[in-house]
């Protein structure tokens, strides 16, 4: 009784289900060739090679676009650092501007001035973007308006370095505020000192790049595991004890990574070095990027500013893989 | 060595109660398991012992102090938590020298302590590796290990367990055990696997959405449950409970006719567990629904009107569905229940 109760339940659900599968299946075969019959028809037109060479076609624009602004650029300036070049005339040089470049006093000037400059820009500006990390990560506040951070980041350079210039040379706010603190007797002249010069030129930079680390290390200090936080704690770990032994350990290959990405842009200084001191005192503040510009398009060596460029291309990437390796090969062991 | 004491704790996240209310005496050197399942706030509760989370009310007490304001890091518990959280940049080594540099053990005792921990886990050979490079067992146990280092006074443990496969959880289990009787310190274990709770504990505590149901020893909460929650968490299979009516000292229910105290009347809920049912007998009328034999024992489900009862029948049980079967119950172990879930008990 009960086994053909449970049949004669089964029974309609079966006929009910297997009814509209197949009125499916066949409104789909009937559908079905309609619709495709015309497309075939115009892929079968295509050749074979056509069909294969389809998908590059369809990126083809963007990576003629990237290789034009970037692989064509790079590839001329190594062909033209091997020429004298003076405007439409070209002289075959071969390594000859090479050679006179390591020669040029100042061209180690430029390199030792970046180096300068910018290694203690860097430096100071992953500092405070870590300290602040530390100090803000655990407030809510900063979660909800990290963007307000980042608005250093996002004004024009030129705007900022101008901003900068005002503040130190000409509107002279700096100074007027140093003598209020009694600090200074008089105005500075920020560009009369080589180490005050060179000043200005990093807190320009750290003032606008310090949110860019802020934000990258407060998002991985945000994310690391809150168990392993809450065990230092058990574990009798102050704050500052836990963010030196475990969250700086942990954080270390997002932190290579965020400062070598501002380290490759540090190289390349230039905006503020135009705008802010042009080299001067004594060409103390010219950086790498302003020596090729004023070799190239004030001097119109443009085959000695390539071949500039091309020792600097080459440093930076030197630099910077070696950099990146080795934080992510004993990050993993 | 510490005793423990919640006094009327509170914790309220908003408008959610995690804990309601909650009183509770832990002794000295007790294994005590918080059972319940998700969400009833038994790893709050340890947390706030732990002093991670701050209780909305009421007081914690560790070794006869008060310790509601007392920071996490100076309360001298220890924790294990359920994703082990290793040190991941540190060796084993350090990892279970963390805590002692941090307490300030000097330094000419640190390998000593740490050689002994890594020994009671059977850690030994690893002490070099990183976190990364050892199993979900060896991990567990390195955690343990760190808790071990320092010697606490109240160790806490969430859920250790529950991230391993069942067979070395068996194993782990006994370990735990045995740590916890060798070093005579107060644990607080975090469950909601009624097995670890009825193996390790000393007494459980069985939790349902915030609120104590039953504190006793795995014996008290298996042979004596206060209500249908804990009757029904405990046991696997769990109580049957069968919803019914009492009258004249006669429970009645669809295809159940038992004998019941006089005192038990109006609609009431029978509990008999599993092992107390066998077949024949004549309690319950019902048809054969399934017959799981699992090698040492048989389970039998037998259908009576919607309700499917779990009975433990003998190992060479047998029976083909959907035949009528008849079963007894041990008179002497039937729990009766009331409308609200909560125990009768008979007038002593």
């Amino acid at each position: 009784m009960r086994m053909s109760l449970r049949a004669c339940m089964w029974a309609p659900a079966r006929l009910c289900r297997s009814k509209p599968m197949a009125s499916s299946a066949h409104s789909i075969k009937a559908v079905a060739p309609a619709t495709a019959r015309p497309s075939t028809g115009t892929l079968r037109r295509r050749s074979p090679r056509m069909r294969s060479a389809f998908p590059y076609l369809l990126v083809a624009p963007a990576v003629l676009y990237l290789l034009a602004i970037t692989l064509y650029p790079g590839i001329f300036a190594i062909y033209q650092s091997l020429f004298v070049v003076r405007f439409v005339k070209w002289t075959w040089a071969g390594l000859d501007n090479y050679e006179r470049i390591l020669q040029d006093a100042e061209f180690w000037a430029a390199l030792w001035n970046t180096i300068i400059v910018g290694g203690l820009s860097l430096g100071l500006q992953t500092v405070i973007a870590l300290a602040l990390a530390y100090f803000a990560y655990r407030d809510p506040l900063i979660r909800g308006w990290r963007i307000i951070y980042l608005m250093p980041m996002l004004f024009m350079p030129s705007a900022v370095a101008f901003m900068w210039k005002l503040a130190f040379n000409d509107g002279r706010v700096i100074s007027d505020l140093l003598m209020t603190i009694g600090l200074t007797h008089g105005n500075v002249d920020w560009l009369a000192s080589v180490w005050l010069a060179r000043l200005t030129l990093i807190v320009a930079d750290v003032w606008q790049w310090t949110p860019f680390l802020f934000i990258i290390f407060v998002a991985a200090l945000q994310g690391q595991d809150q168990e392993i936080e809450e065990a230092a704690r058990l574990d009798g770990a102050s704050w500052p004890a836990i963010f030196w032994n475990i969250s700086l350990p942990m954080m270390r290959p997002v932190i290579v990574v965020a400062v070598t990405l501002r380290g490759i842009d540090i190289t390349t200084m230039f905006t503020n070095v135009y705008i802010m001191t042009q080299g001067s005192p004594g060409g103390a503040t010219e950086t790498m990027s302003f020596f090729i510009y004023r070799q190239g398009f004030r001097m119109f060596n443009f085959g000695y500013a390539s071949a500039a460029s091309v020792l600097m291309l080459a440093m930076t990437i030197l630099i910077a893989q070696t950099l990146v390796k080795r934080a992510f090969r004993s990050g993993r062991s | 060595m510490a005793s423990i004491q919640l006094n009327n704790i509170v914790k309220r996240f908003g408008s959610f109660v995690g804990v309601e209310n909650m009183s509770l005496d832990i002794a000295d050197e007790e294994f005590l398991v918080l059972l319940g399942p998700s969400g009833c706030g038994k790893t709050t509760t340890m947390r706030m012992i732990a002093g991670l989370e701050h209780p909305t009310g009421g007081q914690i007490v560790i070794g006869g102090e008060v310790v509601n304001e007392i920071d996490a890091r100076d309360r001298d518990v220890a924790m294990v938590f359920q994703g082990y959280a290793l040190y991941p940049n540190m060796s084993i080594y350090d990892n279970i020298r963390f805590p002692l540099r941090m307490r300030k053990v000097p330094a000419d005792q640190h390998d000593r302590l740490i050689r002994r921990a890594a020994e009671m886990v059977e850690l030994g050979a690893f002490l070099d590796r990183k976190p990364g490079a050892l199993s979900g067992g060896q991990r567990q146990r390195a955690a343990l290990a760190r808790a071990v280092v320092r010697e606490p006074q109240v160790f806490l443990m969430d859920e250790p367990l529950s991230n391993l496969d069942a067979k070395l959880r068996a194993s782990m289990r006994v370990q735990i055990k045995h740590m916890q009787r060798q070093l005579k310190v107060t644990t607080v274990y975090v469950t909601h696997d009624q097995i670890e709770a009825m193996t390790l504990a000393d007494r459980i505590v069985i939790m349902n959405r915030g609120i104590i149901q039953q504190v006793g020893t795995p014996d008290e909460i298996y042979s004596d449950p206060a209500n249908t929650f804990v009757a029904g968490f405990i046991g696997s299979p769990p109580m049957n409970l069968l919803a019914g009516e009492a009258r004249d000292g006669i429970f009645r229910s669809e295809g159940i006719e038992v004998p019941c105290p006089r005192t038990v009347t109006g609609s009431v809920t029978l509990g008999i567990r599993p092992e107390d049912c066998t077949v024949g007998g004549g309690h319950l009328q019902g048809m054969v629904y399934g017959v799981e034999p699992t090698g040492d024992i048989t389970y039998l489900t037998v259908q009576t009107g919607k309700r499917a009862v779990e009975i433990k029948a003998a190992r060479d049980f047998r029976a083909p569905i959907d035949t009528p079967i008849s079963i007894g119950f041990d008179l002497s172990r039937l729990y009766f229940f009331s409308e609200n879930g909560e125990r009768i008990r008979r007038p002593a």
